[in-house]
């Protein structure tokens, strides 16, 4: 009997053995991976890493925007669910900036995302052997422009406090730097962009948001156009001048040409964060109150800030005008407009002591928006506040206000609304960075 | 491949030797309980054979026997006896005593064996069908658990229709991989995940301060019927649960449904009635013309709301929103019509239920309808087998509640909705819009749609064949296993006519899933009795676990109106997500009883998983007990203890991480018609190790006052190693987080529990349990800086995970009194308590409650925080400490000021969760009515708390590790139950 037995258990453990045998290992079901994409990546895949890279740079835009028009005092952002957009954006009481802010973590970790998924991009094509050397330059130009704008957004937020730059190995990151030796770096990945892309093929599709822009050439020209915005940020005129040459800047051109992120309905895809329905409760941006007080009559930028039936409050705070900058969930947010340029070219011509074509380039900006010619002083400091005020409303809710009056020393300027609200000059760097 | 285990099964049932009895005369008698009433439903068993009868409704029995057979009388909640019949005896008559301690209930100990309690080594929990289902019976499965289990944090996460129930046995096992328990059901491996229907797409909920999901899905068992439910065994951890494997790291449920008895064909029909109202209420503020004004800094606006208010309040139409929505009384019915019998050959329960209630909230409610068949049948003398199988249909109305970003739940628009306004429809139906919110919130109740919708088949077989049998010796091959599957669809619907919908313009989300959850385990088990004094049970086998979900979600917007289907919106966008696996182990376990008063076990489990970043890698997962009883080895006098055990267990687990903690995976990311990939914010890791638990209890058991007082004392030490958390990384390095194997962790308590039978009469018999019972956690090694986690950041209150510190803890900011953080406070309890009582009166009256005592244990409280922000509070304008601030304004200070301590909050209670007073008729109508009992129950109707939100159960981020944090939920329901069953 005691062998019968022993012959059932033996019997058991062939059938447990044989059934391991048709064992079989399941792979992640559900997307790939980047070990997968770092081996030997076929066109198909670089394509898509650029498309999520384009997709990538949209995440908490609208936080971003949102950030710096309150702080810089552009707007109000109202919100029943997080209290901190009137809190500690404007430093009410004692509240202050915290370094586990929404504000703060959300819109850095997006922007340091899109760098990291140009980074596989930059591997990735350096690695396929299924692409050619051209194709490659394209994908490494495109991926660190982008990489020096996503770096841009991050370093306006944090200012003097600094970015991380070097961030290729997640086990290994650089060192934060000084503001001066961040925007240098940005600067410098950007010459090294153009460098990229002037012997590049650019065989991959880009947004309509590139119309016009989406060969070797034109990413050039969009290159240079951020590289100008960083030099007037570096306060190196001359440099932006010669940048704004290679550049799309066309001082008889529409404002509105240039390269921006797009939205759409459709799968996968990302609707417009910055807009809201006009007259909408509960989470609603409405324009500061200054916008409207402090506008020149005629202007035609009042369209930005459109009348509510009613005002909305919200801690000591009231506004009756709707921010109303984009006008559907689908309208495009501009990364960068030859409107901006033209304004870069009149302060770097300000800066550079050429007042008359200053003047000249503001005048453009101000006959689009139906106001007449400039007729204040001319003087190079009259002029900076008259090319203050027009990137103002030319750029109102676009993300730079905030950042021009910090770099010009005006912060302390903006108006307060509350007593005890504060006006900061940089975010902190979140704390999981430390 | 599949098919051959079954093969083999018909092999080896071919090949048994039938065993002939020679069958020579019939016994017959009554069966009684200590003051002879009758007692039915008594197991009469042949010693020695599967041979055996039930009693009747009177006691009464018979049996044909051989010569010199022994007689085992069994039944649930007496002792077991063994009576020889003398070779004259024709009638035998016993009574039986009842079993308190329940030293004779048998308690499963291995994958296929069992043993006796008084034997065990570990403490086991129980719960049978009269403490689950038979006080104040609760809406859905999970909750019926609430309360009852020693040794377990169990938390409701909200009131919403449906259930959603944390169950956490001896404390916090894991931090990111999973704190729930495995539940088995008549064998087959329970699916029991929360599926989320993508409210987020609505509610953005998850993209403030917390990434996570917080759209509060119930969990899948809560489809299982209580009524279907004989008995629950519960192995709280490793040392009980090692051989269930890597699944068995949060602990194993064990349930066996009823089966059925042989004897007469007993129908049983049970019609409950009853309501449901909200357990409690914030209150609202009551706005004057000067409060009203306030809401506006803006002059004119400010004058236009105290009009506003003005008009209102001459017009009478001042409401209080929060009882509209919240303040309805729900009617609740719930039919079981159920049916047991049987031959000596083939027994069968089948039982069919209909649950149909409303919530609180108009248009959400709970409906779950069950058909359960379960037959026994044995082939020949030495081959059973067991068929168990159960369709169940649930759908909840969920309505919408909890956290969100865009002011559209019900809870985060009233926060800010004043009295003063009109959100009633006008003639035509058309809802005005709210002012003071995203959404119109009657507006929100009366046109969406939140529902979950499940259809689940479950079917288990066992297998039990004796494949030889001798004087010592007897062995059985054990084969058990089934099939579980649900298709679960979710159903999100927010019309174009609502305010919330005026940037989508009509919102459908459709989730479809299917899971599909296999398992089998054979065995063969060898039972070894050298003699009286020593024997060895030795079992040894192979199972195999297999999990198959797809989830695909589509998210259509530009809905057409009146239409739901995706198709008919203006974009769709679409996730998918599925998950399989396949878990194989073999183990060997050895059980020796010595004396019948040293028990000894050992055993083993290997394991491997598809899981694993080595899938064919065997993980080893031992585990032993020893337990000794000294009253049995005559050690200590019979006359103070009546029993005296002490035993001791170890055992380990483990949790395997995640497929994506190993690889950096792609996610979608497309825009205008490209698809694009964007590395995902979680990187991976190649070096990742599983989370290992280990786990030591030992205990006492003892009797004293001829076994009237039992007590169960249980210390147990529960180590894991190398726990897996979800480490936030410096987010410039592109990823937000990172699995690492980050310290180890250790949950240390104590358990108590005592039953007792204080009064014992011909008339009135009480008895009573009290359980007592704490853990305490403490992170022993971090490798990392302390990890915030779980809510929403320090200035809100967190959990935070640190060195030589509670992993429960609660910390955040607390200026101007202290800079950096403080610790707030724990959200793991002090200790909790609960007793079970039973009062029987003349054999009538029945009264039975469940007391709940949860001491201490804090919650992180923002409900009130968004109450105040909205102006909204009922004690915004009061003055509580005088100062001169209100309450509102002050603790808006506070908040501004930097302090998070506020917001954490003592969530202790006393709960009387269920109370039932039952009437059974002794005298009956007609002889066709064999039973008839009514009662009146009531279910979480008091609760004693400090507690300021609406229940201090409550999760806003469902079953993880992070419990207790209170964002505006569905508020928790009290409810009350007429009952009346019949049996024919």
């Amino acid at each position: 009997m005691k062998r019968v037995i022993n012959y059932y258990i033996i019997l058991t453990f062939i059938v447990a053995a044989s059934l391991s045998s048709c064992k079989k290992e399941y792979n992640n079901l559900n997307s790939p991976t980047v070990e997968d994409y770092l081996k030997n990546a076929s066109q198909a895949q670089l394509d898509g890493l650029v498309s999520g890279a384009l997709s990538g740079m949209r995440n908490n835009e609208g936080i971003y925007l949102d950030a710096v028009g309150v702080i810089g005092r552009e707007m109000y952002r109202f919100s029943n669910a997080d209290p901190r957009y009137v809190t500690e954006l404007l430093g009410s009481g004692s509240t202050t900036l915290n370094n586990t802010g929404f504000y703060i973590t959300n819109p850095w970790a997006s922007r340091y995302r899109t760098v990291k998924n140009c980074n596989v991009l930059i591997e990735a094509a350096t690695n396929s052997t299924l692409v050619s050397d051209a194709q490659k330059k394209g994908y490494q130009g495109f991926s660190k422009t982008l990489k020096a704008y996503e770096l841009l957004m991050n370093l306006n937020l944090t200012y003097s406090n600094g970015i991380r730059v070097d961030v290729a190995d997640p086990n290994n990151l650089g060192p934060i730097l000084s503001y001066d030796a961040s925007i240098t770096a940005i600067g410098a990945l950007l010459d090294e962009a153009k460098t990229d892309l002037s012997s590049a093929t650019v065989s991959f599709t880009l947004t309509p948001g590139f119309n016009g822009f989406a060969d070797a050439a034109g990413l050039v020209k969009f290159n240079r156009a951020l590289a100008a915005r960083v030099d007037v940020y570096r306060k190196q005129w001359t440099t932006a001048l010669t940048d704004l040459g290679q550049s799309f800047y066309d001082i008889s051109g529409d404002i509105n040409m240039g390269v921006s992120e797009q939205f759409s309905t459709g799968s996968g895809d990302q609707l417009n964060p910055a807009y809201f329905d006009q007259n909408a409760n509960g989470e609603v941006r409405l324009a500061h109150p200054s916008y409207v007080a402090n506008i020149a009559a005629g202007d035609d930028r009042i369209g930005k800030a459109s009348l509510r039936n009613s005002a909305a409050s919200n801690n000591g705070l009231s506004s009756d005008r709707d921010v109303w900058v984009y006008h559907s969930s689908t309208a495009p947010i501009p990364i960068i407009r030859n409107e901006e340029l033209i304004l870069i070219y009149a302060e770097a011509k300000i800066q550079t002591n050429s007042l008359p074509e200053a003047v000249v380039a503001l005048n453009k900006i101000r006959s689009t928006h139906n106001l007449p010619a400039y007729a204040g002083a001319v003087t190079a400091a009259a002029l900076i506040d008259e090319m203050l005020n027009q990137r103002r409303y030319s750029l109102f809710y676009e993300g730079h206000r905030w950042i021009d009056m910090r770099r010009y020393d005006k912060l302390a300027s903006l108006p307060i609304d509350r007593a005890g609200d504060d006006i900061w000059s940089a975010m902190p760097i979140p704390s999981t960075e430390n | 491949m599949k098919k051959l285990p079954i093969a083999i099964v018909i092999l080896l049932t071919m090949l048994l030797p039938a065993l002939l009895y020679a069958q020579d005369r019939t016994i017959s008698g009554v069966i009684t309980d200590a003051f002879s009433n009758p007692l039915p439903n008594v197991n009469v068993l042949i010693a020695q054979s599967t041979r055996g009868t039930v009693t009747d409704a009177n006691g009464k029995f018979s049996i044909t026997i051989p010569t010199n057979a022994k007689i085992v009388f069994s039944s649930a909640g007496f002792k077991t006896q063994t009576i020889s019949v003398g070779s004259n005896q024709s009638t035998i008559d016993i009574k039986m005593e009842e079993d308190f301690a329940r030293l004779d209930e048998v308690v499963v100990t291995g994958l296929s064996t069992t043993v006796k309690r008084r034997n065990l080594a570990n403490a086991v929990g129980t719960i049978s069908n009269k403490q689950l289902n038979g006080v104040a019976p609760a809406q859905t499965f999970d909750a019926a658990l609430n309360g009852k289990v020693t040794g377990a944090y169990i938390n409701a996460n909200s009131g919403a229709p449906g259930g959603g129930l944390s169950v956490k046995l001896r404390g916090v096992t894991s931090i990111f991989g999973n704190t729930q328990p495995l539940y088995v059901v008549d064998g087959v491996y329970m699916d029991n995940s929360a599926t989320s229907a993508g409210l987020n797409a609505v509610t953005a909920a998850a993209a403030g301060g917390n990434a996570s999901n917080q759209d509060n899905p119930s969990s899948r068992i809560a489809d299982l019927r209580a009524e279907d439910i004989e008995n629950i065994e519960i192995l709280k951890g490793a040392s009980a649960a090692a051989i269930y494997g890597s699944r068995a790291a949060a602990g194993v449920i064990i349930i066996t449904t009823k089966r059925g008895k042989q004897g007469k064909t007993k129908i049983s029909f049970t019609q409950d009635l009853g309501f449901v109202k909200a357990s409690k209420l914030l209150g609202v503020r009551q706005f004057t013309a000067e409060t009203a004004a306030s809401l506006s800094s803006n002059p004119a606006q400010s004058a236009a709301l105290k009009q506003q208010f003005l008009d209102a309040q001459a017009a009478g139409k001042l409401y209080d929103y929060e009882k509209e929505v919240y303040g309805n009384t729900g009617f609740t019915r719930n039919s079981v019509l159920s049916m047991t019998g049987g031959n000596d050959k083939t027994s069968f329960y089948f039982s069919t239920s209909q649950k149909n209630e409303d919530g609180i909230v108009k248009n959400t409610g709970y409906r779950n309808t069950s058909l359960r068949l379960n037959v026994d049948h044995k082939i020949s003398d030495n081959v059973k087998i067991g068929i168990s199988t159960n369709y169940v249909n649930s759908s909840a109305d969920r309505g919408l509640t909890g956290n969100d970003n865009n002011g559209v739940t019900y809870s985060i628009s009233l926060s800010s909705t004043p009295n003063f306004i009109e959100l009633h429809p006008d003639k035509f139906g058309v809802y005005p819009n709210n002012p003071f919110s995203a959404s119109n919130v009657l507006q929100t109740i009366a046109l969406s749609t939140n529902n979950e919708d499940v259809n689940r088949f479950t079917t288990g077989f066992n297998l039990d064949a004796t494949l030889q049998k001798g004087e010592k010796s007897t062995t059985k091959f054990i084969g058990r296993g089934g099939v579980d599957f649900y298709s679960l669809v979710t159903t999100a619907l927010f019309p174009r006519e609502l305010q919330s919908q005026q940037v989508s313009k009509g919102t459908s989300i459709q989730g479809l899933s299917k899971s599909l959850n296999t398992n089998y385990i054979l065995s063969l088990v060898n039972t070894f009795n050298l003699n009286d004094k020593l024997g060895f049970t030795t079992s040894a086998g192979y199972t195999q676990e297999r999990g198959d979900f797809n989830n695909v979600l589509d998210v259509a917007t530009q809905v057409a109106p009146g239409q739901s289907n995706v198709d008919q919106g203006g974009a769709l966008t679409a996730q998918q997500f599925r998950n399989k696996f396949q878990n194989e182990g073999i183990f060997a376990q050895e059980e020796a009883s010595i004396i019948d008063a040293i028990n000894l076990t050992a055993g083993v489990r290997f394991d491997r998983s598809t899981n694993n970043g080595d899938d064919a890698k065997f993980y080893a997962y031992p585990k032993g007990g020893v337990s000794v009883n000294l009253t049995k080895l005559n050690w200590v006098s019979d006359a103070l203890f009546n029993n005296l055990k002490l035993r001791a267990a170890y055992g380990q687990s483990a949790n395997f991480p995640a497929f994506g903690s190993k690889f950096t995976t792609l996610v979608a990311a497309n825009i205008i018609g490209t698809q694009g990939s964007l590395v995902n914010i979680q990187g991976g890791d190649p070096n990742i190790k599983p989370e290992r638990q280990t786990e030591f209890e030992a205990g006492i058991d003892f009797s004293v006052l001829k076994s009237k007082l039992n007590f169960e004392i249980t210390f147990y030490n529960k180590k894991i190693y190398d726990f897996l958390l979800l480490a936030t990384v410096p987010p410039s390095s592109g990823f937000s987080t990172k699995f690492i194997n980050a310290g180890d962790l250790r949950n240390q308590g104590v358990e108590i529990g005592m039953n007792a039978q204080p009064v014992s009469t011909k008339d009135i018999k009480w008895t009573s349990s009290v359980n007592f019972w704490f853990n305490r956690s403490n992170v022993t090694r971090l490798n990392i800086p302390p990890v915030i986690l779980g809510s929403f950041g320090t200035s809100l209150g967190t959990f935070q995970i640190e060195q030589g510190k509670s992993a429960t803890q609660f910390v955040g900011t607390d200026a101007p009194s202290h800079t950096g953080l403080v610790v707030l406070g724990n959200q793991e309890p002090k200790f909790q308590m609960n007793t079970f009582n039973e009062i029987t009166f003349k054999n009538n009256f029945t009264l039975r409650f469940l007391i709940h005592w949860k001491y201490k244990g804090d919650n992180v409280n923002l409900t009130n925080l968004l109450n105040d922000f909205g102006g909204t509070s009922a004690d915004y304008d009061k003055d509580d400490d005088k100062n001169g601030v209100p309450n509102g304004p002050q603790r808006i200070g506070q908040f501004l000021g930097g302090s998070a301590r506020g917001f954490v909050e003592n969530a202790g209670y006393l709960r009387f969760r269920e109370i039932g007073l039952y009437y059974t008729f002794t005298k009956l109508p007609t002889r066709y009515i064999r039973g008839l009992r009514v009662g009146a129950s009531l279910n979480n109707f008091f609760t004693i708390t400090k507690y300021s939100g609406y229940d201090p159960e409550v999760s806003n981020f469902g079953t993880g590790f992070s419990t207790g944090i209170d964002v505006d939920p569905f508020p928790a329901s009290k409810r009350a139950m007429f009952s009346v069953t019949v049996d024919f």
